[in-house]
């Protein structure tokens, strides 16, 4: 295990996801208490003393998003969960939603109360199979608990809540491509300002929130502040699900609490590179941050400021391990192929770069890549950094740039040689 | 009321405004595609972008909102730098079309690319292809590969015309400006706006379509007659010093096109649709010579004619023409009214089908200038005409007239511009000019006063309608 | 899809006031659901219905890859193509599927059995290689399983 738990506390069975089991477990006993014995302002403060980060990719303390809505303005607040997960080797929500579906429901309802919020909203890809299922059987037995409705446990405390499918779009991954979405639009996103949680679902002052961040509520108020931040290091407090995946022995859905060495995660926990393979690189958070090798791994721990330290992000807890003989170019190609079919093709930058940079390089795949053609990707990378209405266009441009950085001679034998350094391929090498 | 600092100089801006509306509006001039004044902030070209002094990053300008003290530089290294990246990304996939393109000379993205990038491409890559020359409507063409995705043309149908006609299907760089399946543009009358707002030659006009090169034509300022609106366009004809030596003079002295005239009392920067068509109103076959009974005679015979026909009369009534300036309306209130009963005629009722009023631009009355007479000859002039038993002789002025409701035994006097069989039938009939061969003014519903400029000479065969009625007055006739 | 509006109230019921324009995704789904695309008087009654622009649904239609206008084959297959599967031999099984139906991605076998897709990550990546058959996710993948998969649809067909 590493480090402590504070999410996947409990084993996971057949029914561990029912309604039955979660009360078993203590489950809607805290919320029993706040919505009886706490104000929202009380709520807010504990969510803001834990420092709780947002756990989506951005890190943007939840506290501080949530502190931007006025409590009593007079208009409708709303809360969405962002199920969209849509950030290439992240499927760690899924656990969430598969499995402790009522631990994001408890949580936010406290979170209904303390943003004055009276519709919930939980934004799921439209691919997810099984944990749209149970999510939205879990939303059944909530209804029918009387956790959500009019006047929860008699209280002035109404909350309902809609389970809202995509329909395929990484862009609605992004909040307000998200809040576009479920206006029942395209799913382009805003410029900024207006903030959302000045002016979102349909302008009106709106909390999107990471699935896992969301999860976390329940305990923090549950233990408080204090207890939370015991967990993790003094900058980042508490755990971070992990999903790992690419040619690791043991992929799956981890918790890592923060500060957690990197080497014992890899090649402990997560039982090394599969049989006869060695470690080449990582992706750290999701393929939209820098990678990193293996011997600016070895030296890591799982926290923000330490990958950032590295020239690198924890991102959205999408860690994808690489091993040595896997062609950078070709998986570049996969990446860069990625975010062409996905630009919502708004702005200017990420419509025509994005595809831009696609057709560079399978033209180098092709054989027919020229020396100035590297150059290219990194000058079109920098020129959508910062330029674009979301982050999609700083997401290719690290992706792009990571590997560009680390592994350009790669690149460059490709140009002068027609032909990949590693054949090709993507499945790495096996080492006798 | 906050002050803000553009390249180094303060500027008294408004709160509220964006450093885009402030810069413009104190003479500094940032790019912009998407941006309108009157649509919603979409920020999608990325062109607007200024430094804010210390960051070292560039920020789109028509979304952000001023702050006291803020310190901006319009047109820094940095600025240029982006503006050339965005022009670059801009013409990745657009084609070099130009020497084809109706919007050649107009055209933001050529004036934007002389200005900000001026580089051959720097992209090897063959350009993406997508649809030319679509039909959007029956007016409209769309060449989606010229297309920069805007999205003006969408929001204008969104937000001004409200006809939620158009969209933009597929996604990055496959998408595509289309109109709703059931083709709701064309049953939107302010349709023909986009072509004025595409910043480049994506949207073009049907009837325009490679009539001309802009720099040949010259633009008069003049009203539409459309409607009592009165709105302020922009006639479009060949300078004088760019006439086609043709054989046909007709090719000098048309209207190539009709645009909006921008005019916050009237108008704003919009018009119907029915604006753009009023070729089809002034050049329908003219009536050129003057007649008694339908023999042709000269002009001042026709006058006399008329004068003495005005001076045996015992009782005269006058149908003035609703499409009369101020000035022909005036010249013939002061020479035949007080004295004869006087009646304005709508020379124009609405076509089938066509838009009756809305809270945009049309109005029910599509006539130019009822007001006008209305301000002339009095609110009581407005009513249907009445003719007393004794009727003997009826002036009428302009179209509209139906002559079977006219009393049977009275003589006529016609004021016409076209050709119809009635102008056979007057015992008198006298050609006269119509809107764009003379200047004048319409005084518009709400009361506004709009001036129009001639933009071509009038037949000698034919005569301005104010100097007909100055040969009408009471000396005049008393004279011959 | 007239015959969906009473579970469509149901589900607008669910939502605030003022929300129709919201009900647009899940009608479409719903719609697609019932008759395997939308057709194009599906569109014209859902206007009605909704009261929202018919051109708002004909782009929400274009803009998401998982609504269509055209019926597919009885079992879509959707395979995986993004890094972590094609790090765990996506590509070679994408490859096989294709040899094997005899058509390339995008395309539906003559037979109208089977269509077969590429898509980009469905958040799966710990069980990669990942197929997609109609809804349901078909999870650490192989040739093997591909081929056992394909006979038991086949039998369904």
């Amino acid at each position: 295990m590493p480090g402590k738990q504070l999410l996947m506390t409990f084993p996971v069975t057949a029914t561990s996801h029912t309604l039955a089991d979660y009360v078993a477990r203590g489950g809607y006993a805290t919320l029993r208490r706040v919505l009886t014995q706490l104000k929202p302002e009380d709520v807010t403060k504990e969510v803001n003393a834990s420092g709780l980060l947002g756990h989506g990719g951005a890190a943007f303390p939840a506290g501080r998003k949530w502190g931007v809505v006025h409590l009593n303005d007079n208009q409708p607040h709303f809360l969405c969960a962002n199920a969209d997960e849509g950030e290439p080797g992240t499927f760690k929500d899924r656990w969430i939603l598969e499995n402790a579906p009522h631990l994001l429901l408890e949580s936010m309802l406290i979170s209904s109360f303390a943003l004055q919020v009276r519709n919930a909203f939980v934004y799921i890809r439209g691919e997810f199979d099984l944990p749209y299922r149970r999510l939205a059987a879990a939303v059944e037995e909530a209804y029918t608990a009387g956790w959500f409705g009019e006047h929860i446990l008699g209280t002035e405390f109404s909350c309902d809540i809609v389970v809202y499918r995509g329909a395929g779009s990484y862009v609605c991954g992004e909040a307000s491509g998200l809040l576009s979405s479920l206006e029942g639009k395209r799913g382009y996103p805003r410029n900024r300002p207006p903030r959302l949680t000045v002016q979102g679902l349909y302008k009106r002052p709106t909390v999107v929130n990471n699935v896992e961040t969301l999860a976390n509520i329940t305990r923090i108020i549950a233990e408080g502040a204090d207890a939370y931040r015991k967990v993790g290091t003094a900058k980042c407090p508490g755990t971070q699900l992990v999903s790992i995946s690419g040619h690791i022995a043991k992929p799956g859905v981890y918790e890592v609490e923060y500060g957690y060495p990197m080497q014992q995660f890899l090649f402990d926990d997560c039982g090394g590179m599969l049989p006869g393979q060695k470690l080449k690189c990582i992706v750290p958070g999701g393929i939209s941050t820098k990678v990193l090798t293996a011997a600016e791994v070895e030296p890591l721990t799982f926290d923000h400021q330490s990958f950032a330290g590295a020239g690198s992000s924890l991102g959205s807890g999408g860690m994808i391990a690489i091993a040595e003989g896997t062609c950078m170019v070709r998986l570049l190609q996969v990446m860069l192929r990625f975010y062409h079919h996905e630009s919502c093709g708004q702005c200017t930058p990420c419509r025509e770069g994005m595809g831009w940079l696609h057709r560079i390089i399978d033209r180098i795949v092709a054989g027919e890549g020229q020396p100035d053609d590297i150059d290219s990707l990194y000058r079109i990378s920098r020129l959508q950094d910062g330029m674009t209405i979301c982050g999609m266009g700083d997401a290719a441009g690290y992706a792009t740039i990571g590997i560009l950085d680390k592994y350009r001679d790669e690149f460059e034998y490709w140009v002068a040689n027609k032909r990949s350094k590693l054949a090709g391929n993507l499945e790495g090498t096996v080492h006798a | 009321m906050p002050e803000i600092f553009i390249n180094g100089q303060p500027v008294q801006a408004e709160a509220g405004q964006t450093v885009m509306q402030a810069a413009l509006a104190n003479g500094f001039y940032i790019p912009y595609f998407c941006w309108h004044p009157e649509l919603s902030i979409a920020g999608n070209c990325r062109i607007c972008t200024v430094q804010v002094e210390g960051r070292s990053w560039v920020e789109i300008s028509c979304n952000m909102p001023v702050t006291e003290g803020l310190h901006v530089l319009t047109d820094s290294d940095l600025v240029r730098e982006h503006r050339k990246a965005t022009m670059q990304f801009i013409t990745l996939n657009h084609p070099v079309d130009c020497g084809i393109c109706d919007k050649a000379g107009e055209c933001t993205l050529q004036d934007y690319h002389f200005a900000y990038n001026g580089s051959a491409s720097v992209s090897r890559e063959p350009k993406v292809h997508a649809t030319k020359f679509h039909d959007l409507s029956e007016r409209i063409l769309l060449d989606n590969e010229r297309c920069i995705l805007c999205s003006r043309c969408v929001r204008f149908t969104r937000e001004i015309s409200k006809s939620n006609a158009l969209g933009i299907k597929n996604r990055g760089d496959v998408s595509l400006v289309r109109a709703a399946d059931d083709s709701p543009l064309d049953a939107d009358p302010y349709s023909d706006n986009v072509i004025d707002i595409c910043p480049v030659g994506a949207l073009l006009s049907k009837p325009f379509l490679h009539k001309a090169r802009v720099w040949y034509l010259k633009p008069t300022p003049s009203i539409c007659p459309g409607c009592e609106r009165g709105c302020s366009v922009n006639i479009w004809h060949r300078k004088a010093e760019w006439h086609l030596r043709a054989l046909d003079p007709a090719q000098n002295t048309s209207i190539a096109r009709v645009t909006p005239l921008e005019n916050p009392a009237v108008n704003g920067p919009w018009i119907c649709n029915k604006g753009r068509d009023l070729a089809q109103v002034f050049e329908r076959p003219r009536a050129d010579r003057a007649m008694q009974k339908g023999k042709p005679v000269e002009l001042a015979s026709a006058l006399l004619a008329a004068r003495n026909l005005i001076g045996e009369a015992k009782r005269v009534v006058i149908l003035v023409s609703s499409w009369g300036s101020n000035e022909e309306l005036a010249a013939c209130r002061d020479a035949l009214n007080g004295r004869f009963a006087t009646f304005i005629k709508r020379d124009h009722a609405p076509l089938p089908g066509e838009r009756i009023e809305d809270d945009l631009l049309i109005r029910p009355d599509k006539n130019p200038n009822t007001a006008g007479a209305r301000a002339l000859f009095g609110e009581a002039s407005l009513r249907e005409p009445a003719f007393e038993p004794d009727t003997d002789l009826v002036l009428v002025w302009g179209e509209g007239c139906n002559f079977a409701t006219l009393p049977a035994g009275a003589k006529i006097i016609f004021l016409n511009s076209y050709l119809q069989p009635e102008n056979g039938h007057a015992d008198v009939f006298i050609p006269v000019s119509v809107q764009t061969e003379r200047a004048g003014t319409y005084t518009n519903f709400a009361g506004v006063v709009s001036a129009f400029e001639p933009c071509f000479p009038k037949q000698p065969t034919v005569a301005n309608a104010q100097d007909v009625f100055a040969a009408f007055t009471q000396d005049a006739v008393a004279r011959s | 899809m007239k015959h969906l509006i009473p579970e469509f109230e149901k589900l607008k019921a669910r939502f605030p006031a003022g929300f129709e324009s919201s009900l647009v995704l899940p009608c479409v789904r719903r719609i697609q659901e019932d008759r395997g695309y939308v057709a194009d008087d599906d569109i014209a009654g859902l206007v009605e219905y909704l009261g929202v622009p018919r051109i708002q649904i004909e782009e929400v239609l274009s803009y998401y890859t998982q609504f269509r206008r055209k019926p597919i084959g009885r079992f879509h297959l959707q395979a995986c193509r993004n890094v972590t599967c094609s790090m765990r031999s996506a590509e070679r099984l994408i490859d096989h599927l294709s040899q094997k139906l005899g058509v390339a991605p995008g395309q539906t076998t003559p037979d109208g059995v089977f269509t077969l897709s590429t898509a980009e990550c469905l958040g799966s990546c710990g069980t990669a290689p990942v197929v997609m058959v109609n809804d349901t996710y078909h999870e650490n993948m192989s040739i093997e399983k591909l081929d056992a998969l394909l006979e038991e649809l086949k039998g369904q067909g």
